[in-house]
């Protein structure tokens, strides 16, 4: 089991308001699997991320990530954390607008602490991966979005994490662009790679194998097998 | 690794915002240059009071005649005379170099040219007191001297204003005051002293000048050559103890004469130089701590436009440390180059200003170091809040600010 959450709630105050984002989530994953977490906004569902994303911290229940309790850490363990274990995926990319293709990917593992020659041989091997090995100089302006996200997917994976996250990853991009990042995942999630894919698009989420809805704060539904 | 990402992100976002950089370095551009300016000029004028001292020649004392009062009432001048110089000749307790003249202005013709020309009545011993070097010919002795011989030694401007050549006026007579001299020697540019340019006079023999020009005995002033480890303290008590006897001062009977030590003087306008150079600096010093209010300011706003940014990089696994790491190193960066840029300009300005004024060019290294090192100071101090800010930044919100 690489996540287990226990009865996770989060609450924030907004102004004098208090607001219940997450109401209990319990919640397992195991290796290897592909989820998708669907859900209208204001569900929950980014919160539900950003906590086990490791982002954000519980205000209570807990969090075994790989076995170890992450729901309580400070926030220079939890940026280890997400820096060995978890490999994020973005609507809009996030990638650094100054740096080329090669310097986004090497990112994670300037602050994983690699040496740069082992960073650079590392991050080639995933630019190969997703196939953009003749673009390693250019600039994200220099790529159209679909490149762009398979940078975002070479930096995600390049310090071999446990899971991916991915927020929407198709979200700003046309179907066609889409459909091949969707492959990708696929094929990552063939190899063994543990996905948890963020979406409100059905078809997006029926080429997962796990289907969890979020709403009000509550699991609603947690469909294994709609796929393959 | 991850400090070369640092610097690397610093220099991109320097060169991304140029203008917005540069007006915010701009302050520390100033003030530096500022500082450094100041500093030189203030290191370069007291090089050059010191190369006055040195063309001085050795360690000079001047006694000038005063007034003498009796019951305290002005009696008049009293003057100094050949003899008190002879006198003071004589003892050799010192070993001081008595170097006594008289000085006047009087017509000096060649051929067609007239000036009026400043006559120094000079002892030989005179040149070396003061350090004077000769060019052409020789100087005169003093056996010309007992002899009030008519010869003349010339500064270095004098066959210019007579409109001849060196080569063409040396060996030859020239009219002072209507008598003919032979001009014998030239000396070799000394350059003005400040109170005085010897350039421009001409020199007789002492008795030569007494006797045959000014008429009178009574000196301008006496300089007394003393080597620099000569208890200054001392010499002036036995110049007294000589001059009161001569004069016949009685006890409790105030000097007619008064002695100046020209280095006491200079050292009092190197303290000047030096308090007043410390003072506009620290001034200066000022505007760069105005400056990283300045850079404050604009790394608040740097932090605020890349919120986002700042969340990727947490999200990727940047620590507290390497986001501050990253934000101090920009600010110091600016302030460093900032500082680089102050130090040419002040540099500049240094050079420009001691080429005007003739002086020489004295800029110290630690000054540069010091507002280098200082600038980057700055930069530290004034980047840790904004670098704060950075590092303390919420990933999971930074990450979706719009």
């Amino acid at each position: 089991m690489i996540i287990n959450v226990k009865d996770i709630k989060k609450s924030y105050t907004v102004g004098t308001q208090e607001v219940n984002a997450l109401r209990g989530i319990n919640l397992s994953v195991e290796k290897g699997e592909f989820i998708s977490i669907m859900g209208p906004s204001g569900s929950g569902k980014t919160t539900l991320m950003n906590i086990i994303g490791c982002l954000d911290t519980p205000s209570s229940g807990e969090y075994e990530l790989n076995g170890s309790l992450v729901s309580k850490l400070e926030d220079d363990e939890l940026a280890r954390i997400r820096n060995k274990e978890i490999g994020f995926v973005f609507q809009s990319f996030n990638l650094l607008a100054k740096n080329s293709v090669l310097e986004n990917v090497m990112l994670p593992l300037k602050y994983a602490g690699f040496e740069k020659s082992e960073a650079v041989k590392k991050s080639n091997e995933v630019i190969d991966k997703v196939g953009l090995s003749d673009r390693l100089a250019h600039t994200p302006a220099e790529l159209s979005g679909g490149q762009q996200q398979r940078v975002a997917i070479a930096r995600a994976l390049v310090n071999k994490p446990s899971i991916i996250f991915a927020d929407e990853p198709t979200g700003n991009l046309d179907s066609k662009t889409g459909k091949e990042v969707m492959t990708i995942f696929k094929e990552l999630n063939a190899s063994g790679q543990t996905i948890i894919l963020i979406t409100h698009e059905e078809s997006i989420a029926n080429q997962s194998n796990r289907i969890i809805t979020i709403k009000d704060g509550l699991i609603k539904s947690d469909n294994r097998g709609t796929h393959d | 690794m991850l400090v070369e990402e640092s610097i690397k992100s610093a220099i991109s976002s320097i060169k991304t915002n140029r203008v917005r950089s540069f007006l915010t370095a701009l302050a520390i551009i100033i003030g530096t240059a500022a500082v450094i300016a100041v500093i030189g000029i203030g290191s370069s004028a007291s090089k050059a009071l010191e190369e006055d001292i040195d063309e001085l020649g050795p360690r000079t004392l001047s006694i000038f005649p005063s007034q003498r009062k009796r019951g305290g009432v002005s009696s008049g001048f009293n003057p100094l005379v050949i003899k008190d110089a002879e006198a003071l000749a004589k003892n050799t307790e010192h070993n001081w170099m008595i170097a006594p003249a008289m000085s006047g202005n009087r017509q000096v013709k060649y051929q067609n040219n007239n000036i009026s020309g400043e006559i120094n009545g000079y002892l030989p011993i005179n040149f070396k007191v003061r350090g004077f070097d000769l060019g052409h010919g020789r100087l005169f002795t003093d056996k010309e001297n007992l002899g009030r011989k008519k010869v003349v030694v010339l500064g270095s401007k004098v066959p210019g204003e007579l409109k001849k050549s060196v080569k063409d006026i040396l060996n030859q007579d020239i009219l002072i005051a209507g008598t003919s001299y032979r001009v014998i020697g030239v000396l070799e540019e000394e350059g003005s002293t400040g109170w005085q340019n010897p350039d421009d006079d001409l020199y007789v023999p002492l008795l030569t000048a007494s006797q045959r020009i000014f008429g009178t005995d009574r000196l301008g002033w006496i300089n007394v050559g003393i080597s620099n480890d000569t208890n200054v303290d001392y010499v002036m008590m036995t110049i007294e103890e000589i001059l009161r006897q001569k004069h016949d001062i009685g006890p409790g009977g105030e000097n007619d004469f008064r002695i100046n030590d020209w280095s006491q003087f200079s050292d009092l306008r190197r303290q000047a130089t030096g308090i007043f150079t410390a003072l506009i600096a620290g001034i200066a010093g000022i505007s760069l701590i105005v400056g990283g209010i300045g850079v404050m300011n604009i790394m608040l706003v740097s932090v605020t436009e890349r919120t986002r940014e700042i969340g990727l990089r947490k999200a990727l696994g940047a620590t507290h440390k390497s986001i501050m790491m990253q934000f101090i190193i920009e600010a110091v960066l600016l302030c460093v180059l900032g500082g680089l840029i102050g130090v040419f300009i002040g540099t500049s300005l240094l050079y420009l200003f001691a080429t005007f004024n003739d002086w020489p060019f004295a800029m110290p290294i630690s000054a540069i170091i010091g507002s280098i090192t200082f600038s980057a100071l700055v930069g530290l101090f004034f980047g840790i809040w904004p670098a704060k800010r950075a590092a303390q930044l919420d990933p999971a919100v930074s990450l979706r600010y719009e």
